[in-house]
Formats: C-alpha cells, structure tokens, sequence
C-alpha cells in the first residue's frame, strides 16, 4: 500500500498538539516543503504558530513576490525579514561549499532565534525531509552536503526542533499538500535548495555574481517552462543554471571576449535520491544559449549542458 | 510481517525502509550493534549498503552484524555494501572493482529464481559501489552486467540472497518487485 496522506495528516496534527504549550517559530521559504509544514503544524498550533520568511539575497528573480503571493493563498500570514547584506557579507571571501552551506545554516538560525526572542517562541518547527538530514550525515552515514536545516545547524540553537515531515521525500511532501488543500500550483514548484543562489555560484558569492546566476535561471526557468506547455518536452523535475569558475575565450563582433561559463542542469527524479540528466531538445537548448549569451554578453560567452546523473553527481553543484 | 532493516550507512538506508512500508511490512531502521533480541522476532532482514569499503578492511563499525546473521536463521538480503558483508560473512572475497558503476547498469539475469521472479531476463538498474564481491563461496550467481560478475546472489542452502545494485532507487527498474519476491520468501 502506498503511502497515505490522509492518515499522515491526522496522526501529525494529533502528535504535534503536544508543542501547544509555548509558542513555536516556523521558517517558510515559500518552498514545497516548507509551506507543507508550515500549514500542518498550523492546523495544530492555530495562532501559537509564527511564520517566518528571510530575504537572503539569494533568491531567485521575484521569488519573495511568489513566496508573498503563495502565502497568502494559503492562509499564511508571514513576518518578512530582509537579510540580505547580512548573508552576502557572512559569504565574502568564502569559496569551500562546505563552509557556505554552514555560514548560511548558522546565519538562518541566527535570524530564528532573533524572531523566537521577539515572539518568546519555544520552538522552531521546519520542513525537513528525508533527503535532508540523510545527505548531512552523521555516525555512519557519510556527509554528501549539509542542508541549512540540518547539518548546518549550530550546535548551541537555543530552540527545540520540531520535524514532522523528517520521513517522507519530495513526492510525499506533495501528496500531503495536496490533503491539505494547498494549490498545486504550490506544491507542484520545482525544488529550491535553502542555500539558494549561493550554491549555485562555485567559487565566491559576490553581489555581481548573484546577478549573473539569478539572471541565467530565470532564462532556463522561462524557456523550459515555455517548451513544456509547448508539449516539446515533459517539465524536468529540477532545472536551473551554475555559474562555474571558468572563464574561456570568445569572440563577439570581431572582438575578443574571455568570459565566464554557465552550465544548464535539468533532471528527471521523483524523490531527488536518484535522478537522470533531462533529455532537453536541442532547439530548447539553444535558445536557451542564445538567450543566456545575448542578454549578458559583458559576463558569459559559454554556456554548457550537464549530462551527468545521480549518482555519481548531486542535482546541485555543491 | 516483521522486516527490520539494519543500517550499515546508505544513502537509500530509508528508501529502503520506505519500499517495505510501501510493501506493508512492519519495518524500522536500527544500527549494525543492534542487540540480537530486538531482531530475534523479525521474519526477514535487509543489510543496507554503506559508505564503508569493506574491500579495505574498514569493518569496525560494522563488525558486530557477523555475530547478528550467525544467531539469525531467517531470510536476509544485503544490498551493496551489505551483500559485499555477506560474501566476507560466508568466507569469500570482496575487491576494488576494476570498473566502478554510478548511476545506470545494464543486469542480465543468468539463473531464473525467487528473487527474480516475473521479470525480464535483461533491465536497468541503478548501482553505486567502488568495491565488489570477487568471490562467493557457497552462493549462486544470479545476475551479472558487462562490467561486474556478482550482481546478484543467492546462498544455496540458506534462505540468503544479495544485490549489489540498489533495488531500492525508483531508478531501477522493477526494484519494489524485487523486495515483493524478498518478502514473499519471508512470508514462507
């Protein structure tokens, strides 16, 4: 028998009325994921719950005006916290993926714990799922990446953790949603890694390079997107661009360029623990390179198409 | 019907967990120094695969699970790292693969069989291994790929099977099939 999301939701709502007893913080990225719980553990927690959704400067081009519009759809109400010179000034200098990934997780908990402070919150509830904490690692399990939410967790967090979707993987999450009458247009959002732009960029984040990445994901975003209501492909289950460490040489009207490199990923994956590279039409491609190069020509004059599966690559970069 | 699965270290430990679920089996994930008596109950066990290369000797962490299948006389099925422990665990070889396999692997059934059972002679699965089973004194081979003999086992006396591709993965084809025959052979 297949997973029931009915049941799910009754147990859950049923088990977390034990945390009514203070207040608890929710983080919300406008995410699947994070959405799901926020509107489960609200069914719980009612007006106990306090949701919380922090500008990091590296989101991706008008997502803070989706994740508004989203939350609102599903009866969210949102405090807005913009941090984003606090995350671009934590990431200066930093290149080791590793490093990110942690600054990021201890600069999120920073902020929670700010908001906790100011609503005297007990607990932080989030929207862990399985992939998360199983690719941080820990005991015998290797560390592939530290999710923000788990392995990127500072040791000393003042709050008490509450993950009740810890179990289940993506297409779970969206049966869930689902039951809980969240729009599909919600839950069917592509997935959006909590480190956002940041691990997107290898090498250093700077203000520059956000722009550049954030720019290269709307295009791959809007042309496959367009090629899958054109019916010329299915939509990938994930797709975006990464801007790599690489500059190369080109020429653009009889002038030489040396610019930088963005690479295309699109992949098939139903819980994102496997996933094969998207078999992208190469006239979607194209113009996908066309666009990319044409719109930033001062910045990137290659762009290139990963045909790598997991395993032996993740979906993201780092 | 009780199948716990013992944790050496996956990735896929809790897809694992998730395909016996999915199966209805009464499932969990417990540790490699789990004491027998929390298994002793059990109708089958799944030993998952790991980040550990047994093919180097690194067992430490693991070693305990030798003692579990000497006391377990029921069904067991070792996935990657797991099947390359059961091969140790009956006297055989595991070594670095000459070819390691990431992602997608043509597997050619070569002996029909339980565990195999209603599926095609040839499909696609999905492996993740640097080491592999060399030796397997007292198995049977089931399946192979171009590049890996001991894809599949299964122990010839005792109700032992191990698979060093991930049936587990929804990229492989027929895998919850395969825990369906697993469980079936638990059921008897």
């Amino acid at each position: 028998m297949a997973f029931d999301a009915a049941r799910f939701v009754s147990q859950k709502i049923g088990e977390l009325g034990q945390y009514a007893d203070g207040n608890a913080i929710i983080a919300t990225s406008g995410g699947v994921d994070s959405t799901t719980a926020a509107v489960l553990a609200k069914k719980a927690l009612g007006r106990k719950l306090h949701c919380v959704f922090v500008d990091t400067g590296l989101l991706r081009k008008g997502e803070a005006e989706t994740a508004r519009k989203n939350f609102k759809k599903c009866g969210l109400d949102v405090k807005i916290v913009d941090a984003s010179s606090r995350f671009l000034n934590g990431l200066k200098g930093v290149t080791n993926p590793e490093r990110k990934r942690k600054i990021i997780g201890g600069l999120f908990i920073r902020i929670f714990e700010e908001e906790a402070r100011r609503v005297q919150a007990k607990y932080l509830a989030q929207g862990t799922i399985a992939p998360d904490w199983i690719e941080s690692g820990a005991g015998i399990r290797d560390n592939i990446k530290s999710h923000h939410n788990v392995g990127g967790l500072p040791k000393e967090m003042g709050l008490l953790l509450i993950e009740p979707m810890r179990d289940l993987y993506k297409d779970e999450v969206r049966l869930v949603a689902k039951e809980l009458g969240i729009p599909s247009d919600v839950f069917s959002r592509q997935p959006f890694p909590g480190p956002g732009l940041a691990i997107r960029i290898l090498g250093e984040v700077t203000k520059e390079r956000v722009e550049i990445v954030r720019e290269a994901c709307a295009i791959v975003e809007e042309e496959l997107e367009a090629a899958a209501r054109k019916r010329k492909m299915a939509l990938p289950w994930q797709y975006f661009a990464v801007l790599l460490p690489v500059k190369s040489v080109g020429v653009q009207g009889d002038v030489r360029a040396y610019g930088c490199t963005i690479a295309v990923r699109a992949v098939e994956a139903a819980d994102g623990m496997t996933a094969n590279y998207s078999a992208v039409p190469h006239g979607v491609l194209h113009k996908i390179s066309l666009r990319i190069t044409n719109a930033m020509k001062d910045k990137v004059n290659r762009v290139v198409f990963d045909v790598t599966n997991k395993p032996p690559a993740t979906i993201e970069w780092e | 019907m009780r199948v716990p699965v013992i944790d050496l270290g996956s990735q896929w430990t809790h897809r694992i967990w998730r395909t016996l679920r999915d199966l209805e089996c009464d499932s969990e994930i417990m540790p490699p120094d789990v004491p027998f008596a929390k298994i002793a109950d059990a109708d089958g066990l799944v030993l998952s695969g790991g980040a550990v290369r047994l093919a180097k000797g690194e067992d430490s962490k693991i070693s305990k699970c030798h003692a579990l299948l000497d006391e377990f006389k029921k069904p067991v099925m070792g996935v990657c790292a797991g099947q390359q422990f059961l091969a140790l665990h009956f006297g055989g070889k595991v070594a670095p693969a000459k070819t390691p396999e990431f992602g997608n692997v043509g597997l050619e059934v070569v002996e029909a069989n339980d565990l195999f059972a209603g599926m095609p002679k040839r499909f696609t699965v999905w492996a993740s291994h640097n080491d592999e089973v060399k030796s397997a004194p007292g198995f049977e081979l089931l399946a192979s790929s171009s590049d890996c003999k001991w894809h599949a086992f299964k122990h010839r006396r005792l109700p032992i099977y191990g698979t060093l591709f991930h049936p587990e993965v929804v990229h492989t084809q027929h895998g919850a099939e395969i825990y369906g025959n697993f469980v079936r052979v638990c059921k008897r």
